[in-house]
Parts: C-alpha cells; sequence; structure tokens
C-alpha cells in the first residue's frame, strides 16, 4: 500500500499553479495571430460586432499538456530516488501516458474540427478515434470488463456480469457523450467553462474524500489530472467570463470531456463521474427531439438578447406545421402540458407556421423565471451545476446502499 | 530471444496499406473544408493563381495516428492469446506509447503553427516540448546516458563517456534538427513529401538489414512506425507531386522529422538515421549564414519562376552594399572564391547593390547545371538524397567497408561523430542566438 504521496502531489499542484498563470498569460498574447487566422465570431448577445477570437480553449490544453509532459516521471521518482518501490509499477506509468496521448489527440482533433468546422457525424466519430488509446491502453492493462451488477438486478444477473466487448463499447460512448454534452450547454459567457470547473471540482472533492479509501491510487491518479485541468481553465475563464473577451470553441468542449473520461475510465469511477454530468445530462434528454430533428432545429439555439432591456430571452423554433411529423406532433402536445416547452401558433402567409422554444436547458431556465441579464443566467446554471453535485454526492454515498454493498 | 514477429508485421504493412487508401481519399474529401479555413497557399512557381489547400499534412498525421492506435495491442497479442511471453514487455509497451504521444503533440502543434502563422522561435519551442515526453519516456525507461567513445578520443575520454542530461539535450535537439532540416529542404512540389520518403525508405532498409543483428527489437520498433509513416506519405505525395494541388505544409515537416527522431532515439540508431539525413545538413549549413541573418534572408528562399521558358532559375537576396557587417562581406567572398555563391554587384539611384542567390541546396544545384524545369528539379534533388544513401546502405558490406578503409584510413572513425555531432552540438550552441536575432 502506498502512503500518500505529498510530494507528487505538492509538485503536481505547483505545476497547476504555473499553468493558471500561463494561460492567464497566453491568451491575450495570442489574440492576434487568432483573428488573423480567421479563428474569431461575434457575441450574438451583444450589441457590439467587435470580433472575439476563438478556440481559446486551445491554448489552456496546450498548458494543461505541458505541464504534464513535465510532470512525468514525478510521481516515480521515489523508485528511482531512494529506492522506494518494490518494483516499478508500470502499470501506473502507461495508464500516465496512454491517458496523456487520449487527451493530447482530443485537443488535436477538436482544433482541427474548430479550424476546418467538420460535420456533426464527425463530432461523434473525432472523440471515438481519440479514446482508441485509452480502450488499447485498458485492454492490454486490465483487460477487466466485469461489473457488479446492482442489487435490484442481482435475481435475474448474477452478482457480476462480464460485458465484454460491451464495456469497450461504453467507454468509447463515455468520451463522446462528456464532449458533447458539454458542448450542447452552452451558449452564453462563461458557462461551458463555468460547468466544467464545477464538474472538475466535483471530481477533486470526490477523490480527496476517497483518498482514505480502498482504491486510493485510482484516485491519486485522477487528481493528478484533474488539478492542473482545474487551474487551466480557471486562467481561460477568467478571460471568457462576461463579459467575454475570449471564447473557448469546441476544443474545450471536447478537451474538458476527454478529460473527465479519461479519469472516469482509469480511475473506475465512471457511474460516480456521471452523477456529475446530472444537468448536462437533462439538457441533452430535453435537447433530444432537436438533436434528431423530430422538431426542427436551428443553426443557433442560444437565448436571443433583447438590445432594449439587455436581458436575455428564450430563443424559438419556427417551422411550418404542416412540416412537423406525427411524432413532433406527439412530443410537442406532451410537453406543452407538462409546462416545459412554449408553444406558439401563428398565421403567416396564409400559412400555419408554430414556435416552439429552443429545447435547452438555458432557455427552459428563462421560462421559469423570465427574461433575464445574460451574467445572472450563467451563475443561475452554475449554481444548478453545484446542486447537481450535490445531489450526486448525496446519491454516490447515501442511495448507493439501495443499489451496492458498501 | 524474439523469434521474428511476422504475424505484427504483416498487420502493420496491412493497415499501412490502409494507410494509404485512406490519406488519397481523405485528402481530395477536406480540400474545400482547408480552402474555407483561409488555409490556402498561391504556388509561386506557377502562372495559375489558383488556391492550393496547405497543411494537408494534418490528414496524413491523423491517419498514421489512427492506424497505429489500432496497432497498439498487436505486438503484444501473443502474451495474451498464447502466453508465448516470460513477462509482459512493459518496457517496449511504454516505448511505444510514449512515442505516439510525441508524434501526436507535435503534429498538433505543427498544425497550431500552420493556422497561427507563429514566429521562428515558436517553430524552436514546438519540437522541444513535443519531445519532452519523450525524454521522460527515456528517463524512467532506460536512463541510460553512457555513449561508447569513437576510437581517436579514446585515450582522452576512456571507452564509455557518461553525457549525463548532455544526452536529453542532444535527444531535445534531434527533434528540432530534423523538423526543421525538412522545413528548410523546400520550395519545390513534392520536395519535403519526397525527401521524406526516401529518408523513411531508407531507415526501413536499414532495419530491415538490422534484424539479423543483435539489437532486433529495436529495429522491429522502428518498422512498426516507420511502414504506416511511408504509406501515409506516398498517399499525401500523390497528390502533392508536380503540379502540386494540395501542400503539406510545415505540419508535415513536424510530423516527418519527429517521427524520424522517434525512431532514431528509442531506436538506438540516431547517429546512423542522421547519415540519411546528409542532404540536409549540407542545405543547413549553406543556409547558416542567412538563418543568422548575417546575410539577409528574405521570406521565401525558394527558386524564381520564368514565365517565358517556364524553367526555375536562382532566387537571389538583394540589399544595400552598406548595410552588410564584416562578418558578411567576408563569408561571401570566401563563398564567391570557392564558387558557392552567386554574387553581382549593381548601382540603382546611386546606391550600391550586392545581390547573391538565396543559400539554398535547390538554388545551388540551378546554380551548377543551369535553369531547370521544376520536376526535373525535384527528381534531382531526390536523386541526391538517394545516392547520399547508397554508401551507408553498402558501407555494411565487407567490400564497401574495405574501400572505406583504404579510402579514409584511419580517419574512418573520426568522419561519423564528428559529422553528426557538430551539426547537433552547432544547433543546440546557437539556439539561444537564433531565438534572440529572429526578428519579432
Amino acid at each position: 500500500m502506498w502512503s500518500l504521496p505529498v510530494i507528487p502531489l505538492l509538485i503536481n499542484f505547483c505545476g497547476a499553479l504555473l499553468g493558471f498563470v500561463a494561460t492567464l498569460t497566453l491568451i491575450p498574447a495570442f489574440k492576434d495571430h487568432f483573428i488573423a487566422a480567421k479563428l474569431f465570431g461575434i457575441d450574438l448577445n451583444k450589441t457590439s460586432k467587435q470580433p472575439i477570437p476563438e478556440s481559446q480553449g486551445v491554448i489552456s490544453g496546450a498548458v494543461f499538456l505541458i505541464i504534464l509532459f513535465c510532470f512525468i516521471p514525478v510521481p516515480f521518482l521515489s523508485c528511482f530516488v531512494e529506492e522506494q518501490c518494490k518494483a516499478f509499477p508500470h502499470h501506473e506509468f502507461v495508464e500516465f501516458i496512454g491517458s496523456l496521448l487520449a487527451i493530447c489527440c482530443m485537443i488535436f482533433l477538436g482544433f482541427a474540427d474548430d479550424v476546418l468546422n467538420l460535420r456533426w457525424r464527425h463530432k461523434l466519430l473525432l472523440p471515438t478515434m481519440a479514446s482508441l488509446p485509452l480502450l488499447m491502453v485498458y485492454f492490454t492493462n486490465f483487460g477487466n470488463t466485469t461489473i457488479v451488477v446492482p442489487k435490484p438486478f442481482r435475481v435475474l444477473l448474477g452478482m457480476h456480469l462480464d460485458l465484454g466487448i460491451l464495456y469497450y463499447v461504453y467507454m468509447g460512448m463515455l468520451a463522446v457523450f462528456c464532449t458533447n454534452a458539454i458542448n450542447i450547454l452552452a451558449g452564453i459567457n462563461g458557462l461551458e467553462a463555468g460547468q466544467s470547473l464545477v464538474i472538475a471540482a466535483s471530481i477533486i472533492t470526490f477523490n480527496v474524500v476517497e483518498l482514505n479509501g480502498d482504491c486510493r491510487d485510482d484516485h491519486i491518479f485522477s487528481l493528478y489530472f484533474m488539478i492542473p485541468f482545474f487551474f487551466t481553465t480557471l486562467g481561460l475563464l477568467y478571460h471568457n467570463w462576461y463579459p467575454s473577451s475570449v471564447f473557448v470553441g469546441d476544443t474545450f468542449c471536447y478537451f474538458a470531456g476527454m478529460t473527465f473520461a479519461v479519469v472516469g475510465i482509469l480511475g473506475h469511477f465512471s457511474k460516480t463521474m456521471l452523477l456529475f454530468f446530472i444537468p448536462q445530462v437533462l439538457n441533452f434528454l430535453y435537447s433530444l427531439p432537436q438533436l434528431f430533428h423530430i422538431i426542427p432545429c436551428p443553426r443557433h439555439r442560444l437565448p436571443r438578447f433583447n438590445p432594449g432591456t439587455g436581458k436575455l430571452e428564450m430563443s424559438y423554433s419556427k417551422f411550418r406545421t404542416k412540416s412537423l411529423s406525427a411524432l413532433g406532433k406527439y412530443i410537442l402536445k406532451v410537453s406543452e402540458t407538462l409546462h416545459i416547452v412554449d408553444v406558439r401558433q401563428e398565421l403567416d402567409e396564409d400559412e400555419e407556421y408554430t414556435e416552439c422554444n429552443n429545447m435547452t436547458l438555458v432557455n427552459f431556465v428563462i421560462k421559469l423565471i423570465g427574461p433575464v441579464p445574460e451574467q445572472t443566467l450563467t451563475v443561475l446554471l452554475l449554481l444548478i451545476q453545484v446542486v447537481g453535485s450535490t445531489t450526486a454526492f448525496l446519491i454516490r454515498y447515501q442511495l448507493v446502499r439501495l443499489f451496492y454493498d458498501v
């Protein structure tokens, strides 16, 4: 059993602080390069049409990578310096390098997506490809595809269930899910980076709590990634917070999603990690009809800015009533009855049009509380994220007894 | 001792062929994306001003990575399936993953450089950062920094010499050198990809020859990378060959240089690998005065296209004679005397100007043989690349060894280290100077 590796954790923390400062300074330093490269966007929720550099996630991601590259030998120094380990921990070393490979590849492909504007099907392919090294390392390192069956299902499936190749499918899908879930809960200044910070903080808290537990090594491994991620993202959020002077880009969503997936998979706490994604899951489920184009999905679903009041209002998707499929009509009716969607009918040039609010969590919050300033909205959604994490902890430590023996 | 892992090598080869087809088809498929992203260039050696997609090295690089990701468990399958290995070869596995990390990071940073147009000092920093995982893996895996001292120095230094941290500096510099050496031997259609293809083929040949030797595992490891690299680059060259419909971009030079550095370092044959870089080294040494701005260096040093004859001629660097430093004047005089640089003086509006040809190997070939069509020039330069390799490959046979010894005498053992180390030492010693003196 390892005693707590205080020195590596301290070095990791110091490196993370360096990363915070580096991200903080590098982002303004490269603004011109990004604008010259046409990597900029216009803030649709502001009156100003000033170009705002995009894809800044590439900078925080690159800083994250460099810090962790320098950190590679640190957890293993005790083996060289004082020969305090019985045998060199090859498995941990390979996990570390393999995780960096998956994250590095994801940042690369994510940046390529931002630059080349790849299509939606690519948004599902890229995380799958980037998670390949993770799957391969898992296969070569553990190959363990057995799960403990939750109590209610034990009558049916027994105590343990070998998922086989399905376990790898699950791991691959985890990366796809995490990246895209963060990507669609977006649209207002500071939301993507902010939600990722809350999730990272939750995971760090969970890891620290579990340091007293059985799987200490897994949680130390997770901390080695989460601490630098937290601080580099903090540096990014400093510039991305309302009013944004930079945008994080899809690069950041890919980077964050993959980093979470990596620690969840190799730390063996993916189910707990998904509990921290409750708001993202809710947003995903609510968005499903539009993601599958059962209900028409416009290019942008972010809230609509009212220049008069300076507040954000719900944005709507407008379409011909005839063009809606039977399934679409049904979904719209049920949602309207449950008061989770705002539906309006109108006549325009002898054609009947239906308008429904874009089905995102951001719009839903506006529906509940009415038009609201952008910064307030972001803070509210981040509070929802914190509530979600708190609920996750409750589920993990209290309700868990209903499903597993602890 | 391992018997030859035929099945993994065959799977690697098949994967490489798939990579060839993938690169071949993906490059045209993404043309519009690149042009929409403003990642294109104009071919300065053609009359047409059609936009040509740049940075296609990112596609061949991504395909290379995906193939090798899928290939990760293959060399180790025998350990799972038939339990044919005594103990799991952790060192090899970590080397493999660590190498992929360095290459992946390099392609990423290279693509970022292409997109963001980073400055020259970044071109030296990026490969250093990308080689960090390689150094860390080396440190944690071997930590061996002792070299065998060449015979002439043994009286002075003994049989073995522990370079310590200098060995890591050397490894870091190797990546910087390989990437930039390929990058500056460029400017005509198909040259970057073509030279890399020749170097890769040479390394593959060397690896195959050495399969019968002592360090078989190192050479098998190298083959696992070089074979997919060869075929993905072949797919790239198909579109990049004269007349180019795509440009490879700095991304490719970074990708190629790092891949070569990786196999050279972890395969423990970096000195031999540098021998395959002779044209790049010659080009680098010839370019030094301009790289250090001792002689003014224009933005582009590629040959000048003559629309009338359709041939390429030397391109020149024009500057006020007064603005030349004493060192610059001296270098120009010596080069002129040795007939390696063409110098012209002229009077322009009462100001004396000097023109000298841009000091690149490409220009030098034009100087020797006169104006030449672009495709011929590329083929010539590739032949130079091949010609330099043949003696090295042949140098292993007894016949060549005999000729070598007869011709070189006791200087034979001096040539190798004298040749390879100065280039690296030069780069590493002058690195701060390059960073400080580069404009902007």
